[in-house]
């Protein structure tokens, strides 16, 4: 079965690939009530992540996805709007 | 303090990314030797444009200067500029970023070129893939104002900021700019010009410029002021330099290299090369004015050397109508034919070549050109000895921009 649920792993990858963010999953998962600014990434790079996102999955996600404030609060989004889908 | 009238512009620091060096000294000692780099273009996707020959920075390994997220996020002039830029400031004893003061700090750059690799690949993905792969770096990766953004974000530097965008004279400009944001209070400027125009969209837009060469053999292809001048040939790299008020450079004990004394700007129009006689004459009077500098104190002219039989006789003019005599008896040179234009930095490079020659006691010679076919007395094959105080550094560009700047030895005009 194909999994729907974005991981902090995956975010993580993402935050590489999308915007050159080099982050520990591991920190990323203690800090994911951080703001993403604290790990570098700014606003073009959350946009980058949405469209990977949004490009892997064939759907769209909600515009706040892009405005999310910590890593937490946007995987908490992304994960229920893909569920809902699923 | 009420002395703004005599705040001079010091160059206390410069940082180098160009074909024939990745640092000042590497510069020099291939400019001063005359050494000529240029060649056949290596560079991915290229080959089978009829533009053949350029400076290309081969050696440039970007990942071991900027960190990860610039190299996503960011095209290769930006990298140029900042890893310039970071030379600059480490030249001029003020670290790599985080000042004390970082409102003291501006940044200015000249850019004519913009992030045309980084826009190629992205327009790909958009033709090939479809408008939601297109990154969203896009939208600041090719834009002539990247490079003094991702400068002023990497180093923390929130004074004065701006970009320059006015045609190759740009680079000139550029530094005139910060001279002036120096003279009204600004403490320090990182200032100059990165380019990188080497990639297959950016050489196809350089196609249409009737004044490009595309001769074949990197020794012929680019000879200003020689029967055989045949256009110009492009390059890759930058120069950023560290501009700040003197008094302050002295105060802190940091080596003064050179003052940036006088620039004048004028436009004649693109390619309309007979009329940039007048206005780069224009600008020479203009920059001397500026600088109170007679023109019988101009020690040594790092020209234009556009290579365009016509732009080298207008420029050979312009020297002559507003140095008088002197045009014909001051040593000329231009050791970009070593190099390449690259476009914006290029006069930027031989403002960074003029600080070193006045340091060094040396006119650098014009490399491939022999047999000048114009009234002036232009340095070829080997460097010559001289004492020099002064250097005039002229720029054209192929829109009809015309500069002219005034340096002084560092300490010279203090009198």
């Amino acid at each position: 079965m194909i999994t729907t649920e974005v991981t902090i792993d995956e975010l993580a990858a993402l935050m590489k690939k999308a915007a050159g963010i080099t982050v520990d999953p591991q920190e990323l998962k203690q800090a994911a009530e951080s703001p993403f600014d604290s790990f570098g990434l700014d606003s073009l790079g959350l946009l980058g992540i949405v469209g990977e996102l949004e490009n892997r999955y064939g759907r769209s996600l909600p515009p706040d996805s892009e405005r999310c404030r910590t890593p937490r609060e946007f995987l908490d989004l992304v994960n229920s709007t893909l569920t809902a889908g699923a | 303090m009420s002395n703004r009238r005599t705040r001079r512009a010091a160059v206390t620091g410069i940082g180098v990314i160009a074909p024939n060096g990745l640092r000042p000294d590497a510069y020099w000692k291939s400019v001063s030797e005359g050494v000529p780099v240029l060649d056949r273009i290596t560079r991915e996707g290229c080959d089978h444009l009829p533009l053949r020959v350029a400076g290309e920075v081969r050696a440039f390994d970007a990942a071991a200067i900027v960190e990860d997220r610039f190299l996503v996020q960011t095209d290769r002039f930006s990298h140029f500029a900042m890893a310039a830029a970071a030379l600059a400031l480490d030249d001029a004893g003020l670290g790599s970023g985080d000042p004390a003061e970082p409102f003291s700090v501006g940044v200015v750059t000249a850019a004519g070129s913009g992030g045309g690799e980084f826009g190629q690949r992205e327009l790909q993905k958009l033709w090939g893939q479809g408008s939601k792969f297109v990154g969203p770096y896009q939208s600041i990766a090719w834009f002539y104002a990247a490079s003094t953004g991702q400068i002023s974000i990497r180093g923390g530097f929130k004074g004065p900021c701006g970009v320059v965008a006015s045609d190759e004279a740009g680079g000139l400009d550029s530094l005139a700019h910060a001279a002036r944001a120096v003279r009204r209070g600004t403490g320090t400027m990182i200032v100059g010009a990165a380019e990188a125009p080497l990639a297959p969209y950016s050489m196809v837009c350089q196609l249409g410029y009737p004044e490009l060469s595309t001769v074949d053999d990197p020794d012929r292809a680019y000879r200003p002021f020689t029967s055989g001048a045949c256009g110009f040939v492009p390059a890759e790299g930058g120069a950023i330099l560290v501009v700040e008020d003197e008094d302050r450079a002295r105060e802190r004990g940091a080596a003064v290299r050179a003052t940036v004394a006088g620039h004048a700007a004028t436009f004649t129009g693109a390619s309309r090369w007979e009329e940039s006689r007048e206005g780069l004459a224009r600008a020479i009077r203009g920059a001397l004015d500026e600088a109170g500098c007679a023109p019988e104190e101009v020690d040594v002219v790092f020209a234009d050397a556009l290579g365009v039989p016509e732009a080298d006789r207008a420029e050979a003019l312009a020297i002559a109508d507003a140095l008088g005599a002197h045009g014909t008896r001051v040593p000329v040179t231009a050791p970009k034919t070593g190099i390449g234009r690259a476009h914006c930095a290029a006069p930027v490079l031989d403002t960074v070549a003029a600080v070193l020659a006045l340091e060094h006691g040396q006119v650098p010679p014009t490399p491939n050109v022999l047999d000048v076919c114009h009234d002036l007395d232009l340095v070829t094959s080997r460097a010559r000895p001289a004492e020099l105080r002064t250097a005039l550094v002229l720029s054209r560009g192929l829109m009809g921009s015309n500069a002219a700047l005034v340096v002084r030895r560092g300490g010279e005009s203090a009198r």
